[in-house]
């Protein structure tokens, strides 16, 4: 592989890399507001400036500047090297490039921010990126000197609609482009554009449109200052109180890598953020995804409850015991689900195949949606690619309704509230649902033990193109729910079954020995300097 | 500042040195956990070292690492007047075989400071006359300068009980009996009730 | 009633074989912070004395990896709390050499006024306790008086009594106030008057010297081994004193002697403190003299100095920087350091720990009195009940700083 040398250090690059993205691959970070690792490259910004040394021979690319002289108290013509945006130089084998070794380079940057901060409103304390904006984390680096301007900042329009979603702030906005770029390179749809020049430079929609459609929040995630803002998380937390989580969306089928925030002192969930992975979602999420973050609070199953009415876990185990006990091997069935994790369907599966000797196995899950040719999956499941392999002889849960019926199946053990079927037609059969959120199941349910959403614990989750993902834990566990592996532990305990399970390592060990599970191992996501 | 320290110390140990440097002035090195004691022995007995100071004993937790737990200790020369910063790692994810000898018999001021990182840090020194917890009370579980131990957590407070119901070296003597102490203090004197004897 | 001497027989009399158990502290007028010493007594003899503290573990280092490293100094100041001034500036240089800084010339000269001035304080309270303890109220009063008169200089400089909180990475919270140099010019000889008045009434008493001489002896090669450190080891006739042997600040600029006892008894660890009071001040007369009177009080470097608040409230160059240091903290460098100061106790160490981030990942302190408390059972054993507490008075045991 060919490589160049930054700073000294050798940069191996494949072909047609420019100087930032293969020392981005190398995971270090050339500063930069406007280029994006999946956009196109502007170079408007000029924050990323190397010097490239000529090679010996060529002539040296030089600027004729005037420099001022302290000592003659007066401006002296001089040269200094041209410099050159990092994110537009393609490689060379060989090449050298200075970056902070580099006084020149050293200035520009300085110069740079300094420039991108004059008309900068005193926003950080009201401002919802502080804390992870790049003029912040820049001005540390590469600024550090006090404002030398004392006329008035240029004002500009402050919280404008741009749509249903998205508002935008003229005044922070640094004129990267990357919103503008990735509506019309990721979402197909150029609906932002910049109007007016110089300093009254302001991004805006185009005329009769408002910024709507699947892509929205990437605008703001995209911003690498507070100029664009979501409404959803406008104004909600300050981001230095929130930990972070490595999440699975669990919007669709696609299985978008995100990184969930939350809040630990509240045990809430703030909002995602894309995590990035070339292999499945690369740096973008869409909107629904990216509102699922919500479920992990709205719809939850937070209590144990027998026909409608709360209960302790107890007293449900109790019902359990008493509403299976003439139930046969015959006329039982079990629900799969594939919104829930692997860990999850192993165990009802476990407890339904082994311990209690049944052949009956169906699958529920979210009914199909929308979808488009970005990042939208037709199914809404996170998981069923991984329950199909987990259970090859699973059949659809319509199937279930007619077996029910026809009085073949008297007991149902489910996971999962969601299902494409009408509730009223399993009430006849006695139903157990063990399910993070409501649906058709937990309704037609006798009998709801509460079990943690994705977000309470750690699951594995295999998508749509058969790649499995991890989803870390993030929140504690609300009200009396429990991850559904050990409720399954519970129930099999009230049915009188030894359960084979007690901890999360042996479920892994157990899934990861049986080749029912035989996807890709998840990758790594790629790192993203200063993502 | 004192690289010869650290020169000796490995010609002297040779491969049980694992790793030294000398960032900040601070000269430093890090010791096979099994040579710990040897090597604070020849520090303390070898002239031309004479590490006769205890500075500092400590440990410092990196879950993430196997072994996790670093044992920091810091010796100063008075007559030399030169220091070394001696670190062993012990320990796995789970602080089995988290366990040092003893140097209390080097220098008997490492008697408190093996006490407290055992307390603090859950390190073990085996053939200490007296490791007992030091900073926290013996009924007390975990060790709190572990990273994975949560700094809001509470623990229940203990009513008082004698070393065999604890069934723990307590070092706590009973409280006071009814007989014992400032009687007026305490639900005041025995009242003589009976007058006629006098 | 009956007579209470009524003559007992000798036979009749049941000595108990067994050795008494008594609990001396927690709460005990001389347990000064609060300390347990749980005695095995066999009469008035002490056979065994187990020392046990922790009674005052406040979790220090535990609560320092959760704020910003500049969110440690107010926790310093409660760890020896009659010198914080010396456990600020130990703090700060500790930082300031993970982070490579300077702070300018000024400000070195008045962290070592401060420092001395914390010093005094430090020596005050212990001498006046231990005499206290020892039923002379009269000097503790007039050791007090001088002490509020350094406390009054520094409430004047720092806007609080006693935990200043006042050290800063690379600076001070303020520059010195402009009566600062007078004040402490007129103050320093009324103290050392007092002091001296004090020391007339205590020396000459017989009372006093007899329970101190030979009271606690310790040799200068077990005090060492045990890990003393400061006036206790000074009185030992070890001659360690950082500010001599490794000089920090502008120590080495300044000319003041090491004052040593020869026989490490409880006497000399008394006398050893009033000297240093003495050198003390010719510390701060020198360094009063250096300083200068204009001039920055803190470092430049934007990374660990707060801006001005003027313009944090008007620009945003300022507003960033306000910003990254209070929510973020000083970024400081990765690596680990030990950095050593001479406390009221003795070397008062730092051993930080840094991954890089604005938060410490281990910020260890080396509290001079634990050491030299875990020496005292050694000091007790076979000596008299009484000795306890002129022995225990003298090794200055601040509570605080010993259980962390």
């Amino acid at each position: 592989m060919p490589t160049f040398k930054l700073d000294g250090k050798a940069i191996p690059f494949e072909p047609g890399d420019t100087i930032i993205r293969a020392a981005w691959r190398q995971g270090i970070e050339i500063p930069h507001y406007c280029w994006h690792p999946g956009l196109s490259a502007p170079a408007n910004c000029r924050m990323c400036l190397v010097e490239i040394v000529p090679k010996p021979g060529t002539r040296p690319l030089t600027l004729d500047v005037l420099e001022w002289d302290a000592k003659a108290g007066t401006y002296r013509p001089t040269q200094k090297p041209k410099l050159q945006p990092a994110c537009y130089v393609p490689a060379a084998d060989g090449m050298e490039v200075l970056g902070n070794t580099s006084e020149h380079v050293r200035k520009a940057r300085h110069d740079v921010q300094e420039f991108l901060l004059l008309n900068h409103p005193v926003d950080c304390p009201i401002c919802d990126q502080s804390g992870e904006c790049k003029l912040q984390d820049y001005w540390l680096e590469h600024g550090r000197y006090h404002k030398r301007m004392r006329d008035e900042p240029v004002h500009k329009p402050k919280g404008v609609v741009f749509g249903p979603t998205i508002v935008y702030d003229g005044e922070r906005c640094v004129m990267c482009t990357r919103c503008i770029r990735f509506m019309a390179e990721v979402a197909k749809d150029p609906v932002l554009d910049m109007r007016e020049r110089g300093n009254l430079n302001e991004i805006t929609v185009s005329p009769g449109r408002v910024l709507d459609g699947h892509y929205t929040f990437m605008t703001e995630h995209v911003c690498p200052v507070g100029a664009l803002t979501t409404k959803d998380f406008r104004f909600k937390a300050r981001v230095w109180f929130l930990r972070t989580a490595s999440a699975i969306c669990q919007g669709c089928a696609t299985g978008c890598n995100a990184w969930l925030d939350y809040d630990p002192r509240y045990n809430r969930a703030y909002r995602y953020r894309p995590r990035d992975n070339e292999k499945v979602n690369k740096f973008w999420m869409c909107d629904e995804g990216m509102l699922t973050y919500k479920a992990a609070h709205d719809g939850r199953v937070l209590e144990a409850s027998v026909r409608g009415t709360p209960t302790s876990t107890t007293k449900a185990l109790e019902t359990i015991k008493t509403l299976f006990a003439e139930a046969s091997t015959q006329s039982l069935a079990v629900v799969l689900s594939a919104a829930h994790c692997l860990e999850d369907n192993w165990a009802l599966l476990e407890l339904g195949e082994v311990l209690v000797g049944t052949k009956k196995v169906y699958l529920g899950g979210h009914p199909e949606g929308y979808e488009d040719a970005i990042l939208i999956h037709r199914d809404k499941n996170p998981n069923t690619r991984g329950v199909q392999q987990l259970a090859t002889q699973i059949a659809p849960l319509k199937s279930l309704v007619e077996e029910i019926g026809a009085g073949r199946v008297t007991h149902v053990l489910a996971l999962g509230g969601a299902a494409a079927i009408d509730p009223a037609a399993l009430r006849p059969a006695a139903v157990v649902a063990i399910a993070s959120h409501h649906g058709p199941l937990t309704s037609a349910a006798t009998v709801v033990l509460p079990a943690t959403s994705w977000a309470e614990q750690s699951g594995t989750y295999v998508n749509a193109k058969g790649i499995r993902q991890i989803s870390e834990k993030a929140l504690e566990p609300q009200g009396a729910s429990k991850p559904a592996w050990q409720q399954a532990a519970d129930v099999a305990g009230a049915l009188g079954y030894e359960p084979s399970w007690t901890r999360l390592k042996q479920i892994r060990a157990r899934l990861l020995g049986s080749t029912a599970v035989d996807g890709p191992a998840a990758p790594l996501p790629v790192a993203a300097p200063g993502e | 500042m004192s690289q010869h320290v650290l020169d000796k110390l490995k010609a002297r140990f040779g491969t049980s040195i694992l790793e030294t440097h000398s960032d900040f002035g601070d000269d430093t090195a890090v010791v096979e956990p099994s040579q710990w004691k040897a090597v604070c022995q020849y520090l303390r007995e070898e002239p031309a070292l004479d590490f006769d100071l205890p500075v500092d004993l400590c440990g410092v937790d990196y879950p993430t690492r196997i072994p996790r737990m670093e044992v920091v200790m810091h010796l100063y020369s008075i007559a030399k007047g030169h220091r070394v910063r001696l670190k062993a790692r012990v320990g796995d994810e789970e602080m089995s075989g988290a366990e040092l000898d003893s140097v209390t018999s080097i220098w008997p001021g490492m008697n408190w400071l093996e006490r407290e990182v055992w307390d603090m840090s859950g390190v073990r020194f085996n053939g200490h006359p007296d490791l007992r917890r030091i900073l926290m009370y013996p009924e007390f579980e975990g060790h709190p300068l572990q990273k994975t131990y949560p700094a809001d957590r509470t623990q229940p407070l203990v009513p008082y009980r004698t070393e065999e119901e604890a069934g723990l070296p307590l070092g706590k003597l009973e409280p006071f009996g009814p007989d014992e102490g400032m009687p007026f203090g305490r639900g005041g004197l025995p009242r003589v009730v009976d007058h006629e004897d006098d | 009633m009956e007579p209470l001497d009524i003559d007992l027989e000798e036979g009749e009399l049941e000595l108990p074989a067994d050795p008494m158990h008594l609990n001396m502290g927690p709460s005990h007028p001389a347990m000064h912070g609060t300390v347990r010493i749980v005695l095995e007594l066999s009469g008035e003899t002490i056979v065994k004395a187990d020392v046990q503290i922790g009674y005052l573990h406040r979790g220090f280092e535990k609560m320092s990896e959760r704020g910003t490293w500049a969110q440690v100094f107010p926790y310093v100041d409660r760890l020896n709390y009659v010198s914080p001034m010396l456990n600020n500036v130990g703090y700060a240089l500790a930082v300031e050499k993970l982070c490579g800084i300077a702070v300018p010339e000024r400000c070195q000269w008045y962290r070592m006024v401060l420092g001395e001035l914390a010093r005094i304080s430090d020596h005050l309270t212990c001498d006046g306790a231990m005499a206290m303890e020892l039923g002379a109220f009269t000097p503790f009063l007039w050791f007090v008086k001088a002490r509020e008169m350094v406390w009054d200089i520094l409430e004047e400089e720092t806007g609080a009594r006693l935990t200043h909180s006042f050290g800063r990475i690379g600076g001070m919270a303020n520059p010195p106030s402009r009566d600062f140099k007078g004040l402490c010019r007129a103050a320093l000889p009324k103290i050392l008057e007092l002091v001296e008045q004090g020391e007339k009434m205590l020396l000459k008493n017989r009372i006093f010297i007899e329970r101190l001489e030979s009271v606690g002896v310790i040799s200068g090669t077990d005090a060492v081994a045990l890990g003393w450190t400061g006036p206790c080891l000074r009185a030992s006739g070890v001659a360690y004193d950082i500010r001599k042997a490794h000089p920090y600040l502008r120590y080495d600029e300044v000319d003041f002697d090491v004052p040593i006892g020869r026989s490490g008894d409880t006497l000399d660890r008394f006398l050893v403190r009033l000297a240093e009071i003495r050198q003390s001040k010719r510390i701060i007369e020198q360094s009063l003299e250096r300083m200068a009177d204009e001039g920055p009080i803190n470092c430049d470097d934007p990374r660990v100095v707060l801006p001005d608040k003027m313009d944090v409230y008007t620009t945003i160059e300022a507003t960033i920087q306000h910003f990254k240091l209070i929510m973020e903290g000083a970024k400081v460098p990765k690596g680990e350091v030990y950095s050593y100061t001479e406390g009221g106790n003795g070397e008062l160490g730092y051993y930080l720990v840094s991954d890089g981030g604005g938060t410490p990942y281990r910020v260890r302190i080396r509290p001079p009195c634990f050491q030299i408390t875990g020496g005292l059972s050694k000091l007790l054993e076979s000596r008299m009940l009484s000795d306890i507490v002129p022995t225990f008075g003298s090794l200055n045991m601040i509570g605080g700083e010993c259980d962390h």
